[in-house]
């Protein structure tokens, strides 16, 4: 019994070129409120008006915030441009911040120059039971962990090597993060009474999260007993690096499901 | 059920004295004189269904009589001038007279015009011979469906305008859209208050879907003060800053002093214009009272974005909370005082990094039923 014998052949009810056509025409269509809609800023149907939204319906995943206010900017660098330097959509961006309400900034984000989100947000990701003097600890530790490494191997090294040698720890995490980022993931999709693993794009939200997800455990599960977390840590960012190490395999592995699993891509209907 | 039954049960005795009258007389004469008992089930007025209370106009315009003539007793009493009383004086004389502790503001004794106070009702809509004044009066929405005539109604009046104009050969795409300024449409309820009737989410959706398309439509700027009625001004957030005092101590050295809140604790800050960057947390210095590098950022957060990190000194209280939210405390309060040395742009600046927003996320509670605010009991399946 096979599963193609069980779903009949579909007959789109769009052809393609229909489809493309009404997709034109749709796209012409698609602005007349759009227009109206950038040339006022802050006229956006809005249904609440009080400051911290109080939840009649209890949903799942829900903020202390109305939904109307805005994600604060933090950086320094986005007042201090000049007001001829924007283009239009940065000018209105900027006429609705002055109307509408920002939220407080958290307590993990500053203005300083040392601040990372990216780095912020592997700190939070390594953190357990809301521990993050020490989730910091590990990750200051790597980084200095890191620099050493680099450092030796630099002084090491011959005249020739050592401009290609790398020895800021944050340009090097950030590669090794870039390099572990998947390009495609798998989504189990039930068709006919099986579920299939379908390849499927992701968000940038969803790459970076999946390959420091994947550091992480990588890093606390197959080690040593007598490694430290950040040893064992450092050791993985210079394997990831220089694409090596389990994380990119992983990575790899995953690419090849989904290029093994391409039959099914259609499957997908968003 | 039951009053039924008693009441027939009477009638068919009744009918039937005639033939049982000399076994049964004395049972059925009791029976007969029985109270004949009805539930009140049948006398209960379906509450619910009545709807909110229906005041007359006779009775509105008694209590505003009511309420003037009040108003002018007031005056007297509190030895005013009775003609130019205005609303602020009754409520400050209210209070006066009826000093209350109660949490709930509108549990207070309170003295308002009666139109204040009484909902907005709709008088009678059909005359003497039953026949209604309004000619969509059978769609029950009346008020709305008007409103949506005459939106229409302008739509084709624009239409037309625009005929005669490329008949003249006068006409231009781009001419003459609205320019509303900064402004919001009405919200669901308050075109419900202007209209007096309720109306549905989609119809609400269509009423801003239909004058969206009139404003895209070019010489739609004939039809601006209708549009305006349906508009709100939305003012710049910055307005609402409130700036503490800027004061000078005995030195002359400039300072103000603000409040933050975060989660349990409170914090208050003395911000001097010294020029030194000492910071004190509780009597103790703040390398001292923040161990955690992450605290110590939150405080210079204010001042290293605006570049003033060595010119204060701070002088701070701190009390309640963990660690984390006495040093968020601390950041509101510190920003807070910082309003004061700054400009109004610098202030701006401030207000959309986030650092002048109070942080309203507190502890969620623990309900029952669940172990935590959000973790569930272990589920078993017997």
């Amino acid at each position: 019994m096979s599963s193609s014998s069980r779903s009949p052949h579909r007959v789109p009810s769009l052809s393609a070129k229909n489809r493309k056509m009404r997709l034109q025409f749709t796209q012409t269509q698609q602005n007349w409120t759009k227009k109206i809609g950038n040339a006022l800023p802050g006229a956006m149907s809005l249904d609440f008006c009080c400051a911290v939204w109080m939840v009649g319906v209890f949903l799942v995943r829900w903020s202390r915030y109305n939904p109307y206010y805005l994600e604060p900017e933090v950086s320094k660098e986005a007042y201090s441009r000049p007001e001829t330097e924007l283009s239009a959509e940065e000018k209105e961006q900027r006429e609705l911040k002055a109307l509408r309400p920002i939220k407080a900034a958290t307590s993990g984000v500053t203005s300083s120059v040392f601040d990372d989100p990216v780095i912020s947000k592997f700190i939070n990701m390594m953190m357990k039971h809301g521990n993050k003097v020490l989730a910091r600890e590990i990750m200051t530790q790597t980084l200095e962990n890191i620099k050493k490494k680099q450092v030796e191997k630099y002084h090491k090294a011959s005249e020739g090597e050592r401009e290609v040698i790398e020895c800021n720890p944050y340009t090097i995490f950030h590669q090794a993060l870039e390099n572990c980022k998947p390009v495609v993931g798998l989504a189990s999709i039930q068709k006919g009474g099986k579920y299939y693993q379908v390849p499927i794009p992701l968000t940038d939200n969803r790459r970076r999260f999946l390959a420091m997800k994947w550091m992480i455990t990588e890093c606390q599960d197959n080690k040593h007993r007598r490694t430290h977390m950040y040893e064992k840590l450092s050791q993985e960012l210079l394997a990831a690096f220089g694409k090596e190490g389990n994380v990119i395999k992983k990575k790899y592995e995953l690419h090849k499901m989904a290029e093994a699993n391409r039959a099914y891509a259609h499957y997908r209907w968003w | 059920m039951a009053a039924s039954c008693v009441r027939t049960v009477g009638s068919f005795l009744g009918k039937c004295t005639k033939c049982s009258s000399s076994i049964n007389t004395v049972a059925t004469q009791v029976l007969l004189s029985r109270q004949v008992c009805v539930s009140s089930a049948l006398c209960r007025k379906n509450l619910a269904a009545a709807g909110p209370e229906k005041f007359t106009l006779e009775y509105i315009q008694k209590q505003v009589e009511e309420y003037e003539i009040g108003k002018r007793h007031l005056a007297n009493m509190m030895g005013e001038d009775s003609e130019n009383f205005t609303q602020e004086d009754i409520d400050k004389s209210i209070a006066y007279l009826f000093p209350s502790s109660l949490f709930e503001k509108r549990a207070r004794p309170l003295m308002k015009h009666p139109d204040e106070i009484f909902p907005k009702q709709r008088a009678v809509q059909w005359g003497a011979d039953g026949r209604p004044f309004h000619f969509l009066f059978y769609t029950g929405k009346q008020s709305y469906y008007s409103l949506m005539h005459d939106l229409y109604g302008k739509i084709l009046k624009i239409e037309k305008h625009q005929d005669r104009l490329r008949a003249k050969g006068l006409f231009s795409q781009d001419a003459q859209l609205i320019s509303l300024g900064p402004s919001r449409w009405l919200t669901k309820e308050e075109l419900e208050l202007l209209l007096v009737e309720t109306i549905s989410t989609h119809d609400y959706d269509r009423f801003i879907k239909l004058m969206e398309r009139m404003l895209a439509m070019p010489y739609s700027s004939t039809e601006e003060e209708f549009v305006q009625r349906y508009r709100r001004q939305l003012e710049a957030q910055s307005m609402k800053q409130m700036m503490p005092p800027l004061e000078k101590d005995e030195n002359g050295v400039a300072f103000s002093t603000a409040e933050g809140r975060r989660k349990t604790s409170d914090s208050s800050v003395i911000l001097r214009d010294c020029g030194s960057g000492h910071i004190t947390i509780n009597g103790q210095d703040y390398l001292q009272y923040f161990p955690v590098l992450q605290d110590r950022e939150q405080l210079m957060f204010p001042l290293q974005f605006m570049g003033v990190l060595g010119r204060f000194n701070l002088e701070c209280t701190v009390s309640g909370g963990g660690r984390s939210s006495q040093a968020g405390a601390l950041r509101l309060a510190i920003s807070r005082a910082l309003l004061s040395f700054l400009s109004e742009g610098d202030g701006e600046a401030m207000r959309q990094a986030g650092l002048l927003t109070p942080d309203p996320r507190v502890r969620e509670r623990k309900k029952p039923g669940q172990e935590g605010a959000r973790r569930k009991f272990t589920w078993k399946k017997r």
